[in-house]
């Protein structure tokens, strides 16, 4: 496990809970200044104790700040307590510091930090900060664009907190992760571009993993993903994520991702 | 009443022929009408990205129309009649949408400027710095191409540095370099070639 790690480690700066518009994970570019992003997120996950679906809403705004600064607001809804309800809100900022730009291409580094409010039961031993615990990260990403296909790696340091009242059920000296993510892309349609009322079909894959900073126990998925952009103004996700490797304890490891975006250009 | 009413027509031929005259004066002053600018955008390839640049060009108040073409990232730009054409204002809003401008032409219609090369030339309150060029008399439409720092990539930019020793290439304003022109310090220079 320690010797995937490393190897994942060489290749990438990666992410946890998230052509180059990954599902699982964020790139490195951010949106235009002045424009904002809103999403309706959806996951639908295999709960193993209950052996049913629990699902996940969760609204997210996102605001270009500047050319280099972009901030997200996420509210957290679920049905994970039996109930339908929020649970939560977190926030998220991601700072473009290099940019080295081409015909058709460029490669990009942004450095990201997330800080996430949850007040459900902690039942995993993995930290996530997107639905499931309170707690803050922050990481690095890379992408890199050439012509049509995006390849992007993050790395993230996670800390958990306790949910609110519900303890961080597995010990402090537990409470500390990293993440490694690596995707590609793909833009398979259209062939070629006349206008922007052409509906967009990108193909992506996500590998995206964790381990435990005191156990050194890990998780590894796989995330493909299809989606679809749509008067080069509105997203359609759909993307499966599912174990290979499962070490470190979660109670939901497989389900669906559908999130729906609308983009408003120049709105200040 | 008969004479009041033959006074107020003669007084608004009067107004009428003086308003044209002034309008004829202003037209011929325009000697430097900016018609069209063509940018060419680097870091993107999807149609979202594109359509980003799009709306954002198409926000500022001088811009009448852009058109773009997605496949090879260009953004040919019109302009508002009698409006005044902002070229680092128009490079501005391609950054901020998150990319950057790989060349940048503009096409003017040119009434009788007389251009040297590697000398300023000030053309309706613009300062152009012709490099490159022989020199020549410019009349009717003509495109220029901005070699500015941020218009072109950075490796052009840094080969076309041997068409002059003036500071102002750097810094992109008159500096202790160009007094002689009669350049006020600090304004905006646009380093241009044909």
């Amino acid at each position: 496990m320690k010797k995937i790690l490393l190897i994942l480690i060489l290749f990438s700066s990666g992410k946890l809970y998230a052509q180059e518009l990954f599902l699982f994970t964020e790139p490195a570019s951010n949106m235009a200044k002045g424009n904002i992003g809103a999403r309706l997120n959806n996951t639908l996950m295999e709960n193993s104790t209950t052996s049913s679906y629990k699902y996940h809403l969760i609204p997210e705004v996102m605001f270009g700040v500047s050319r280099k600064v972009m901030v997200h607001t996420d509210i957290f809804l679920s049905d994970e307590t039996n109930k339908f309800t929020s649970n939560g809100a977190s926030v998220y900022a991601k700072y473009r510091f290099f940019s080295i730009d081409g015909i058709h291409s460029h490669f990009r580094m942004s450095a990201f930090g997330r800080l996430s409010f949850n007040n459900i039961p902690v039942t995993d031993a993995a930290i996530n900060l997107y639905g499931y615990n309170s707690g803050y990260e922050g990481g690095v990403v890379a992408t890199k664009l050439i012509n049509k296909v995006a390849l992007s790696a993050s790395t993230t340091l996670s800390h958990a907190m306790d949910n609110d009242q519900q303890k961080f059920l597995y010990g402090n000296e537990n409470r500390n992760a990293i993440s490694y993510t690596l995707s590609v892309g793909k833009l398979m349609l259209p062939k070629q571009y006349i206008t922007y009322k052409q509906t967009n079909l990108n193909l992506l894959l996500e590998v995206l993993g964790q381990t435990n900073l005191q156990t050194g126990n890990s998780y590894l998925d796989i995330a493909p993903a299809a989606q679809l952009i749509v008067d080069s103004k509105m997203r359609f996700d759909l993307g499966y994520r599912y174990p290979i490797v499962s070490q470190l304890y979660r109670q939901e490891t497989q389900g669906f991702l559908i999130r729906l975006e609308y983009n408003f250009f120049n709105v200040y | 009443m008969h004479l009041s009413i033959n006074l107020s027509n003669s007084k608004f031929i009067i107004m009428k022929t003086l308003l044209l005259a002034i309008a004829t004066i202003f037209t011929f002053a325009a000697s430097a009408q900016v018609k069209k600018v063509s940018i060419q955008a680097t870091g993107l390839t999807c149609s979202m990205c594109s359509n980003s640049i799009n709306k954002a060009l198409k926000s500022l108040d001088f811009v009448d129309k852009v058109d773009a073409n997605i496949q090879n990232s260009t953004f040919d730009i019109y302009f508002k009649p009698n409006a005044t054409v902002d070229f680092d204002k128009l490079k501005k809003k391609v950054e901020d949408a998150g990319f950057f401008v790989a060349a940048f032409s503009a096409t003017i219609h040119f009434n009788n400027i007389a251009i040297s090369n590697n000398e300023h030339v000030i053309i309706n309150g613009t300062t152009y710095h012709f490099l490159n060029v022989k020199d020549q008399t410019l009349n009717g439409d003509e495109t220029i191409h901005i070699i500015d720092k941020g218009y072109v990539t950075t490796k052009e930019y840094k080969k076309n540095a041997s068409f002059t020793t003036l500071d102002c290439y750097k810094t992109g304003v008159a500096g202790s370099c160009c007094p002689k022109d009669g350049l006020v310090k600090g304004s905006r220079i646009y380093h241009v070639t044909i």
